[in-house]
C-alpha cells in the first residue's frame, strides 16, 4: 500500500502490538494506524478500502479481513499517535518486515485512553520489562499526560 | 508460604514464561484463543445467552 501511494506510513497498534512485548492476550481484531496522502476528501480511508477490495479483501463492517485478522485502519490524527507511528520499530514477522509501535508509546496511548483494559496493558508492559516507569513518565509529560500518569502510579504502582 | 500459594506462584511463573515466546507464536496463540471463544459462543443457544444476560443485568428499578 505504501508503494502504491495509498498510505504514506503505518504501524500496528493495540493488543497485537502489545503481544510483541508481553504474554499473549485475547483480542478480536488488529489495529493499524495509518498516514494517508492529503486529498481533501472527507472519507480519508476510501483509498485503503478500494485498494483492498480490488485485491479480493472487501471490508466487512468496520474492518478488512487480512488473513485471519479483521483489521481496522485508523488515521493517526493526534500528535501522540502520529509520533508513535513515525517512530515505530520494524519487527520481523516470519520473514516479513512489519512496523510495530514501541512499548513506551503503547503504554502512553493506553494511559490517554484510560479504560480498565488499557490500564491492564500498561501493567503488562511494565511487568514484561519492555518499558520502564521513567520512560512512560517522560513520554507522558511530553504529551500533556503527566497528571494522568501520576494518578496511575498512585492507584496501581505505589504501595 | 502456604500450600495454596506455591502452586499459584508456579502457575504465574509458567504463564509469564509465555512472554518469552516469539511474536508470531504469541499471535498464533491469540488466534487459537479467539477461535475457542468463537466456538464457545456458537455452542450457547440464544435462550441460554438471554438468560445469562438477565443474570448479569442489575434488577430494574420500580
Amino acid at each position: 500500500m505504501r508503494e502504491a501511494g495509498v498510505i504514506q506510513n503505518y504501524a500496528l497498534f493495540g493488543a497485537a502490538a502489545q503481544m510483541r512485548y508481553s504474554e499473549p492476550v485475547a483480542t478480536l481484531d488488529a489495529d493499524v494506524r495509518v498516514a494517508v496522502p492529503s486529498t481533501g476528501a472527507l472519507d480519508v480511508l476510501r483509498g485503503i478500502y478500494e485498494f483492498c477490495a480490488a485485491r479480493g479483501w472487501p471490508a466487512e463492517g468496520e474492518a478488512i479481513p487480512v488473513g485471519a485478522w479483521p483489521t481496522q485502519f485508523v488515521p493517526a490524527f493526534s500528535p501522540l499517535t502520529r509520533e508513535a507511528m513515525e517512530q515505530a520499530e520494524t519487527a520481523d514477522f516470519e520473514g516479513v518486515p512489519f512496523r510495530v509501535v514501541r512499548a513506551d508509546h503503547l503504554a502512553v496511548i493506553a494511559l490517554s485512553v484510560g479504560r480498565a483494559k488499557d490500564f491492564t496493558r500498561i501493567l503488562a508492559l511494565l511487568e514484561s520489562g519492555s518499558v520502564s516507569r521513567e520512560a512512560i513518565a517522560r513520554l507522558a509529560e511530553r504529551h500533556g499526560l503527566a497528571e494522568a500518569w501520576r494518578r496511575f502510579e498512585t492507584r496501581f504502582l505505589d504501595e | 508460604m502456604s500450600d495454596v500459594q506455591k502452586p499459584l506462584e508456579r502457575q504465574a511463573k509458567w504463564q509469564k514464561s509465555r512472554a518469552a515466546l516469539s511474536w508470531p507464536e504469541k499471535i498464533r496463540m491469540a488466534e487459537a484463543m479467539r477461535e475457542s471463544v468463537r466456538q464457545l459462543r456458537a455452542s450457547v443457544s440464544p435462550e441460554e445467552r438471554e438468560a445469562a444476560r438477565r443474570r448479569r443485568a442489575p434488577p430494574a428499578s420500580e
